[in-house]
């Protein structure tokens, strides 16, 4: 569709108008479901409805779902139904013997990279998180000595985040929001100042992870990409 | 539900998604303990059927399980996000079901389940949407028919043919009533400076 045309931006207008107000049916809808999927300035579009439109939703009365309706939900997805002992994550619901598996590995690429450090890491106490995506290939090993404010990050993976995008980094604490420790900036080593050395600014997080985001980081304070890679936080000390 | 400051609320569904997309099973829990009661209200009253509505509930919830990724803070309030995936997969069903239906239902049928006998009707619905963000002049300017036709459409999913049946008014001028109305709607909240 050649949009810079008024004629077509206008017919652009009235159909995402009606495919956000639900009018739009039959095969036009899904077409327009389809352009949408591939064309940016469509789904741009039809996004601006939805947000216009959705302003009136917000008064539909809420009807609290019978509960076979989350039960359901649970059992569809494989999820533990109770919550006390459940998984948090895809890297803490790997069975016990992947599980086994990756920390040993994780642990032997972990002192590698030690290794790789030299004496001045060795013979300090240091913290090592090796940040993996879901195939549990390593990407990024960060590093840091337990009283010095700085995080260092070594690529082990040719993955880079393509143009205009960037690979920010996030503390994820136990049952809390994400906390960002700032964009890795390119290259095969990056530095991140922390504002407190690096026990104490990573002392309750047990687990560091990667998203994608726009160049500059994420523009809302939380992940808004894709997670790509997460990594346990190993202390030796 | 309680009326939060609607920024907090925001960031903390945000901030739920952003650990859903990490499989933060516990999160997934709260994000549907906040957002259920209110998806399946706007499922229910679209489909106006108790067990499709449930369906649709739980497809959605499952869809946003695998991909709470894709959701991009920048570009819409959570909420939207999450009512978009829900009306649109009450639209497909609608769609099914249209095809499931040889013969158009008319205001003669009764409806076996009319969610819209109880409570507000669309219209005022409307309107009380408009009231709780300040938009209400912008529904006003619309006319009455206009207003009924986009209601009705809005919260009960109805087609155009449907529309025409219910109002009784030939299908040419339930599009253009349609139509004309939600150029004006746009053009009175871009102006008002409404924005998310």
């Amino acid at each position: 569709m050649d949009l810079a045309h008024p004629d077509r931006r206008e017919r652009l207008e009235a159909l995402a108008a009606q495919y956000a107000l639900g009018t739009l049916r039959g095969l036009a809808r899904v077409r327009f479901d389809r352009v949408l999927r591939s064309d940016p300035v469509v789904a741009a579009t039809a996004r601006d409805w939805e947000r216009r439109l959705a302003v009136l939703a917000a008064t539909v009365p809420g009807v609290t779902p019978s509960p076979r309706v989350w039960s359901a939900i649970v059992a569809r997805l494989g999820l533990r139904a109770g919550i006390d002992e459940a998984g948090l994550g895809w890297w803490q619901r790997l069975g016990f013997w992947r599980g086994f598996a990756l920390a040993s590995f994780a642990a032997a690429v972990g002192l590698s990279v030690l290794q790789l450090l030299g004496p001045a890491v060795l013979s300090g106490e240091s913290l090592v998180v090796v940040l993996a995506g879901p195939d549990a290939k390593p990407a990024l090993i960060a590093t840091a000595v337990r009283g010095e404010p700085l995080l260092t990050l070594k690529a082990v993976s040719e993955s880079v985040p393509g143009p205009g995008r960037a690979y920010e980094l996030w503390a994820l604490p136990d049952g809390g929001a994400p906390q960002s420790l700032g964009v890795i900036a390119p290259g095969r080593v990056a530095r991140l100042p922390l504002r407190r050395p690096s026990g104490e600014a990573l002392a309750s997080i047990p687990t560091l992870a990667v998203s994608l985001e726009p160049a500059g980081g994420s523009p809302t304070g939380a992940p808004t990409g894709p997670v790509l890679f997460t990594g346990r936080v190993e202390r030796f000390y | 539900m309680p009326v939060a400051d609607p920024g907090e609320r925001s960031a903390r569904l945000a901030a739920l998604l952003a650990r859903v997309a990490l499989a933060d099973q516990r999160a997934f829990e709260a994000l549907y303990g906040q957002t259920s009661a209110h998806l399946h209200g706007v499922a229910l009253r679209i489909v106006r059927d108790p067990a499709a509505a449930e369906e649709i509930l739980q497809e959605a919830y499952i869809s946003v399980w695998h991909h709470a990724g894709t959701y991009d803070a920048a570009k819409s309030q959570p909420i939207t996000w999450l009512t978009s995936i829900v009306r649109n997969r009450c639209l497909d069903q609608l769609r099914r079901r249209d095809l499931d239906t040889v013969t158009l239902t008319t205001d003669d049928d009764a409806p076996a389940f009319d969610i819209a006998d109880e409570g507000p009707t669309p219209p005022e619905l409307l309107l009380e949407g408009a009231e709780a963000s300040s938009v209400r002049a912008c529904v006003e300017t619309l006319e009455p028919a206009a207003r009924q036709a986009i209601a009705l459409a809005f919260f009960q999913g109805l087609s155009h043919a449907e529309l025409a049946a219910h109002l009784r008014q030939p299908l040419g001028t339930i599009k253009s009533w349609v139509r004309r109305g939600l150029v004006r709607l746009r053009q009175c909240l871009d102006q008002t400076g409404y924005s998310r």
